[in-house]
């Protein structure tokens, strides 16, 4: 195995979706998807169950044939390519080990169908063995291996014949919270030594931004947000992937100029957005983190900085949650904020307290565009 | 558990215990009764036996007839169970696997020799082969038990399928293996139990087939509960006994097997 740190480096393009669609009868679950996987990166497709992600990893791995649209790996066609010679490597989530054969066999399954010699699979197979930290159990049946060792098994028997992409359809799904932890952590490792493709799929957007380069997030058969997860946390796309990621407050402004709005008659400032014209709904999109509550009198004695806006409320409730402390608050009009970020003289505030509520127009996203239905927490949230 | 043993009462539980002892002897004295009489001194099939012997082994063991039609019973109920396995497995494979219109009424059709009357079934079949001249063939027997078996051994295997996690299949053929090598290599040893398990309830339905095989037997052939019959008709020999016994012996033989993969299948997984 090499061991060279492949990361950061620009690298080329090594999967192509090209307009991929899959109908099951009336039904659209995979609604004309365009995506382009680079050689080596760490690929995450986020989204609820139903929203094709699964569907989109079946394809690639050749299980589910795609409706109209075309796969290239290296620019050659994989449509025609039965499963079992697309050199592809997969982790299904619940392990999937051959349940008849020892942890050695299992790992040394392919090796023996791709008529290795036996001393080329004895090597690879304690490479792989060592690899995942199983030397130990090489000769206990998958019913005797915790689920976290299952699952090792499985990477180690995916790992084994050298593919060019790993697929992992939510492997860690069936682990308790420490050991997915732990295995992300070694997953995160494995993929800068090995300099492997993976393309993982998850519901836990936590999951997902701990271990990807990129993630795609699914939508109703669409990627809806394709980046880093900096990136799409820091500046969504859209209000559905705002709202599906992390916390967030929405603001229904109305836009007044080039870099001005009011909300609920107050003025505000905003970062110039081009095509608005005055008077058209706007949704503002302010991460809690973000937004800063101060007191009453704080506020009357520190002056409001250049391009931050200010407006007041009433506190609703404070939540203590350990590392931080949430202060939901609510203002004049009725729009309720959740705050993270609280200013001196804030930390005895009571409910019902008037508070002013600060935040820099640079930090706030503009919507010009948005479906309601994504902004509410369920809108795919777990 | 509502209703446990410890929650229950003592005369509840004395009661429950006593309307199970008289269930189980309902059902069990008459196969000791034919056993105690196998080997009983009279003639005339006296129960208590005025004595004990052994002649009425030696003298089915010793009749040409008697071992012939164990013979062909045996051999009968073995064609039967390869068949019904050979058959039913593709079969419950393309009623699991399937997606086809139709696929839960042939399910219904496949299982349909378990409710009809077998006399039915033995009619129509009977009328068949004589149409065609095979009554009184081996071949007749052969596929008039494997009408009977085959849901049998179809629902053994489908259950077995059912509890088969197909990504366990899909894993091998990633892995490099053709859809046929990954059946072969992987998904058949995971459903061994399920075949091995429907052949024996095979076996054992044509074992001791009666109905059927009296429509299909010929005086040169005829299975071991057909001579049973023609033999009770003519006379009540204690070798009727014998025969019976042994019939009673090999099914528990066989469900012993049954039980054993069962629970060593159950010890693996």
């Amino acid at each position: 195995m090499n061991a060279v740190v492949r990361e950061n480096q620009p690298s080329s393009v090594l999967v192509s979706l090209r307009n991929l669609n899959k109908h099951y009868g009336d039904f659209t679950a995979v609604d004309n998807i365009s995506l382009e996987i680079r050689d080596g990166e760490f690929l995450t497709f986020l989204g609820s169950s139903g929203s094709g992600k699964s569907t989109t990893l079946s394809m690639l791995a050749g299980f589910e044939t795609p409706s109209s649209g075309e796969i290239l790996v290296s620019g050659s066609s994989l449509i025609n390519v039965p499963p079992h010679k697309r050199d592809i490597g997969m982790v299904f989530q619940r392990y999937s080990l051959f349940p008849h054969l020892n942890v050695r066999d299992n790992i040394e399954f392919p090796l023996t169908l791709r008529k290795m010699t036996t001393a080329e699979r004895q090597k690879r197979v304690d490479a792989m063995l060592k690899l995942v930290q199983l030397e130990a159990f090489a000769h206990r049946r998958p019913a005797q291996l915790s689920g976290g060792q299952q699952q090792r098994v499985a990477i180690a028997r995916a790992l084994v014949y050298e593919p060019r992409i790993l697929l992992m359809d939510e492997p860690l799904g069936a682990l308790d919270k420490k050991l997915r932890e732990d295995l992300q952590d070694e997953l995160r490792h494995l993929h800068r030594r090995l300099g492997i493709t993976i393309v993982y799929v998850t519901h836990d957007q936590e999951e997902a931004m701990r271990l990807s380069q990129r993630i795609a997030i699914f939508s109703h058969g669409q990627i809806v947000g394709l980046g880093s997860g900096y990136d799409l946390y820091q500046s969504p796309p859209n209000a559905f992937v705002a709202s599906f990621l992390g916390n967030s407050n929405f603001l229904r402004v109305k836009s007044v100029a080039n870099a001005s709005a009011s909300f609920e008659g107050q003025s505000l400032t905003t970062v110039p957005v081009g095509g608005l014209t005055a008077g058209q709904d706007v949704l503002l999109m302010l991460r809690p983190e973000k937004i800063r509550a101060l007191s009453v009198e704080a506020a009357q004695q520190t002056a409001l900085p250049s391009g931050w806006n200010e407006i007041s409320a009433k506190v609703r409730e404070i939540v203590f949650l350990g590392e931080s402390l949430t202060c939901n608050v609510v203002t004049p009009g009725g729009t309720e904020l959740t705050v993270k970020s609280l200013g001196s003289g804030l930390q005895n505030v009571q409910p019902g307290a008037d508070v002013r509520v600060r935040w820099a127009a640079a930090d706030a996203c503009l919507y010009d565009q948005w479906n309601d239905a994504d902004l509410s927490k369920g809108a795919g949230a777990h | 558990m509502l209703l446990s043993a410890n929650a229950m009462g003592p005369r509840l539980r004395f009661g429950l215990f006593t309307v199970n002892a008289v269930i189980a002897a309902f059902l069990l004295l008459p196969i000791l009764f034919i056993v105690l009489l196998s080997f009983g001194s009279s003639q005339w099939l006296v129960f208590p036996p005025p004595g004990w012997t052994f002649k009425w082994y030696e003298q089915f063991f010793s009749n040409a007839q008697w071992m012939q039609s164990a013979f062909v019973s045996l051999k009968v109920a073995l064609l039967t169970t390869v068949f019904a396995t050979v058959l039913g497995l593709p079969t419950a494979f393309a009623l699991v696997r399937g997606k086809f219109p139709g696929r839960d009424l042939l399910y219904a059709l496949f299982t349909l020799p378990m409710i009809v009357p077998l006399v039915i079934i033995a009619v129509a079949t009977y009328a068949l082969f004589l149409k065609f001249g095979y009554t009184g063939t081996l071949t007749a027997f052969v596929i008039s038990h494997v009408i009977v078996a085959l849901p049998f051994t179809i629902i053994s295997i489908i259950n077995s399928l059912k509890l088969f996690d197909q990504s366990i299949e899909d894993a091998a053929v990633i892995c490099g293996a053709s859809r046929w090598q990954a059946i072969l290599k992987v998904t058949f040893p995971a459903i061994r139990p399920g075949l091995v398990a429907g052949g024996l309830f095979a076996f054992l339905v044509s074992w001791d087939e009666v109905v059927l095989s009296i429509m299909m037997a010929s005086p040169g052939l005829q299975t071991l509960p057909v001579k049973m019959w023609t033999t009770l008709r003519q006379d009540l020999t204690p070798v009727i006994a014998v025969a019976s016994t042994l019939l009673i012996a090999l099914s528990i033989l066989i469900m012993l097997v049954a039980a054993l993969l069962r629970r060593r299948a159950e010890l693996k997984g």
